[in-house]
C-alpha cells in the first residue's frame, strides 16, 4: 500500500526541488532563446565564417548527449582552472543545449517564409535592423511557437540530468527523500506529477499565447467575411 | 537637358560562364515608359535585381537620378563602393512592383503603405497615413486601408504594391511583369492602370511579355537577349526591324499567332 505521509511530510522538499527545476529552466530558456536568436543571425548571415561558428554550435550542441555536455562543463572546466559552482554549471549547460536547438527552430521558421518578404523590405531601403524587426519577427513569432513548446517541454524534463551533479532540482529532492524514506513509489509518482504539472502548465500557457498571436493574424486564418463577423474590435495595432 | 531617371552603365553579372548581364548600358530619362521584353532567362529579372543592387553586378554602375548606387564613381575616376546605409538611402528612389507583389501579410493595406516611410524617409507618422491615403484614393482603394492583403484580391494587391512603391517618391518604377500572375480579367485592369500612368508622366520601366502595351503604351522598347540589350528604340520601329536576326524571330513568331501584330493600325481601317 503506498503511504501518503512519505509525501505530506516531505512536501516542502518536494517544492523546493519544483522552484530549482522552474528557476533553471526559466533561465535555460532565456539565455537559450537569446543565443537561439544571435547564433539564427548568424547562420542567416552572409558572413563566412559567423555561418560556420553558428553552424559548428549547432552541431556540436545537437550531437553530444546532454549528460556528456554536463559533465564537460561540471568536471571539465575545474580541471582547466574553473571553479564555479554545480547550479551555474547546469544552468550553462542547459542554456548552451536549449540555444542550439531554438537556433535551428528560428533558422528554419525564417527560411520558411517567402524569399521576397526580406527582398522587398530591403529593396525599399529598410536596413537590415529594420527589415528584421518589422517584416520577419513580426511573422515568424507563431509559427514558432509549437516547436518552441515542444523544445522547452523537453528542457523541463531534461533538466533532472543536473540531478547527477548535485543540483537540488526536482530529482534531486526525490532522489534525497527515497534515501531517507526507502519509499521510491511514493517519492517518484510525486516528482513524475509535479514534473507533468509544470509541462502542463507551461503547455497551456504556450497555447494561451498562441491563440493571442492567431487571433492578432486571423486575417490569414479565416476568410475575410468571417472574420470581419467575429472581429468586432477596436484594439488592433 | 532632360533629367536622368535611371542609367545602367556597362553591367556586367556572370554566373560561371553563362553571363546573365552583358555590358548593359541604358539611360533612361524622365517621364519616358520604357518596355523591356525578352525570352525567358533572357537576364530581365538579373538586371532588376541589379538594378536595385540586391545582386551586385560583378561590373559597372547604376544611377538613380543624379546619384549612383551602390558603387560611386567620382568626376576623377575613382571608384568606391558605398556603406549599406548609404545603399539603403538610395535605394527607395527605385520603386519596385514585383511579380509576387511581396505584400506584408501580418500589416494592413494602410501600413504597409506607411511603415516604409516611417521607417526608411523617417516621416512622421501623421505625413504617412496622409500620404498613403491620398495614394490609396487615387488608386481607388482607400475603402480597403484597415484590410489585411490576405483579404483583397490579386487587382486590388497589385495597387497596394503600386502605393507602397510610389510612397517613397520613387525617380522611376520598375515592373516585373506586372500582369503575368493574374487572371485575363484583371490583366486588363492594370494594363490600363500603367497606361493612366504612363499618360500622368510617370517614369516607368515595364518587364511585359503583354506585346501590345510595349507597342502601345510604352514610348520605347528595349528587347534582351542572353544578358544582352539586342534592341532598342521606338516600338514600333523595333518591331519591323530586321536589323537583328533575334529580334525579327521573335516578333515574327508572335506575329505568325496575331497576324496583324505588326501593323494594328490596318486592321482598324478595314
Amino acid at each position: 500500500m503506498l503511504d501518503p505521509t512519505v509525501i505530506t511530510e516531505n512536501l516542502p522538499l518536494f517544492l523546493e526541488g519544483a522552484l530549482m527545476t522552474l528557476r533553471v529552466t526559466a533561465i535555460a530558456f532565456v539565455v537559450g532563446m537569446t543565443i537561439g536568436g544571435i547564433a539564427s543571425v548568424a547562420i542567416l548571415s552572409s558572413i563566412a565564417p559567423l555561418r560556420w561558428l553558428a553552424a559548428a554550435y549547432v552541431a556540436v550542441m545537437r550531437g553530444t548527449p546532454f549528460i556528456v555536455l554536463l559533465f564537460l562543463i561540471h568536471y571539465g572546466l575545474p580541471a582547466m582552472g574553473v571553479r564555479l559552482p554545480a547550479l551555474v554549471n547546469g544552468t550553462v549547460a542547459l542554456s548552451l543545449f536549449a540555444g542550439a536547438y531554438y537556433t535551428e527552430i528560428i533558422r528554419a521558421c525564417v527560411k520558411a517564409l517567402p524569399k521576397g518578404q526580406w527582398e522587398s523590405a530591403r529593396a525599399i531601403g529598410m536596413s537590415p535592423v529594420a527589415a528584421a524587426r518589422d517584416i520577419i519577427i513580426p511573422q515568424i513569432l507563431g509559427p514558432m511557437v509549437p516547436p518552441v513548446v515542444n523544445c522547452t517541454m523537453t528542457m523541463i524534463k531534461e533538466s533532472s540530468v543536473l540531478s547527477t551533479i548535485t543540483v537540488a532540482e526536482l530529482t534531486f529532492a526525490g532522489l534525497v527523500v527515497q534515501g531517507e524514506t526507502f519509499a521510491p513509489f511514493e517519492v517518484f509518482i510525486t516528482v513524475a506529477l509535479i514534473y507533468w504539472a509544470i509541462t502542463a502548465a507551461f503547455a497551456f500557457g504556450a497555447a494561451l499565447f498562441e491563440r493571442r498571436l492567431a487571433g492578432a493574424n486571423r486575417n490569414r486564418l479565416m476568410t475575410p467575411l468571417v472574420a470581419r463577423y467575429l472581429l468586432l474590435d477596436g484594439g488592433r495595432t | 537637358m532632360t533629367q536622368t531617371a535611371l542609367e545602367a552603365i556597362n553591367l556586367i553579372r556572370r554566373f560561371g560562364e553563362t553571363r546573365a548581364l552583358d555590358e548593359v548600358y541604358f539611360t533612361i530619362p524622365k517621364g519616358q515608359v520604357v518596355s523591356l521584353v525578352g525570352p525567358s532567362g533572357c537576364g530581365k529579372s538579373t538586371l532588376l535585381r541589379t538594378l536595385l543592387w540586391l545582386e551586385p553586378p560583378d561590373d559597372g554602375f547604376v544611377k538613380v537620378g543624379d546619384r549612383y548606387l551602390g558603387k560611386d564613381l567620382s568626376p576623377e575616376g575613382l571608384v568606391r563602393r558605398q556603406s549599406g546605409r548609404e545603399i539603403d538611402r538610395i535605394r527607395p528612389r527605385i520603386g519596385m512592383v514585383y511579380q509576387s507583389l511581396n505584400l506584408w501579410p501580418h500589416l494592413t493595406v494602410e501600413q504597409n503603405v506607411t511603415r516604409p516611410q516611417i521607417r526608411v524617409a523617417r516621416r512622421r507618422p501623421e505625413d504617412a497615413r496622409d500620404k498613403a491615403q491620398a495614394l490609396l484614393d487615387r488608386l481607388q482603394i482607400a475603402q480597403l486601408s484597415d484590410r489585411y492583403p490576405g483579404e483583397i484580391s490579386g487587382g486590388q494587391k497589385q495597387r497596394v504594391a503600386i502605393a507602397r512603391a510610389l510612397a517613397m517618391d520613387p525617380e522611376i518604377m520598375l515592373f516585373d511583369e506586372p500582369t503575368s500572375a493574374l487572371d485575363p480579367e484583371l490583366v486588363g485592369e492594370v494594363l490600363s492602370l500603367l497606361r493612366e500612368f504612363a499618360d500622368g508622366g510617370m517614369t516607368m520601366m515595364v518587364v511585359t511579355h503583354e506585346l501590345a502595351f510595349a507597342r502601345d503604351v510604352a514610348s520605347r522598347l528595349m528587347f534582351m537577349d542572353h544578358g544582352r540589350i539586342v534592341a532598342d528604340g521606338d516600338p514600333n520601329t523595333v518591331i519591323s526591324s530586321r536589323k537583328n536576326a533575334r529580334v525579327a524571330e521573335f516578333f515574327d513568331r508572335v506575329q505568325a499567332f496575331h497576324p496583324d501584330f505588326r501593323n494594328p493600325h490596318q486592321r482598324r481601317q478595314r
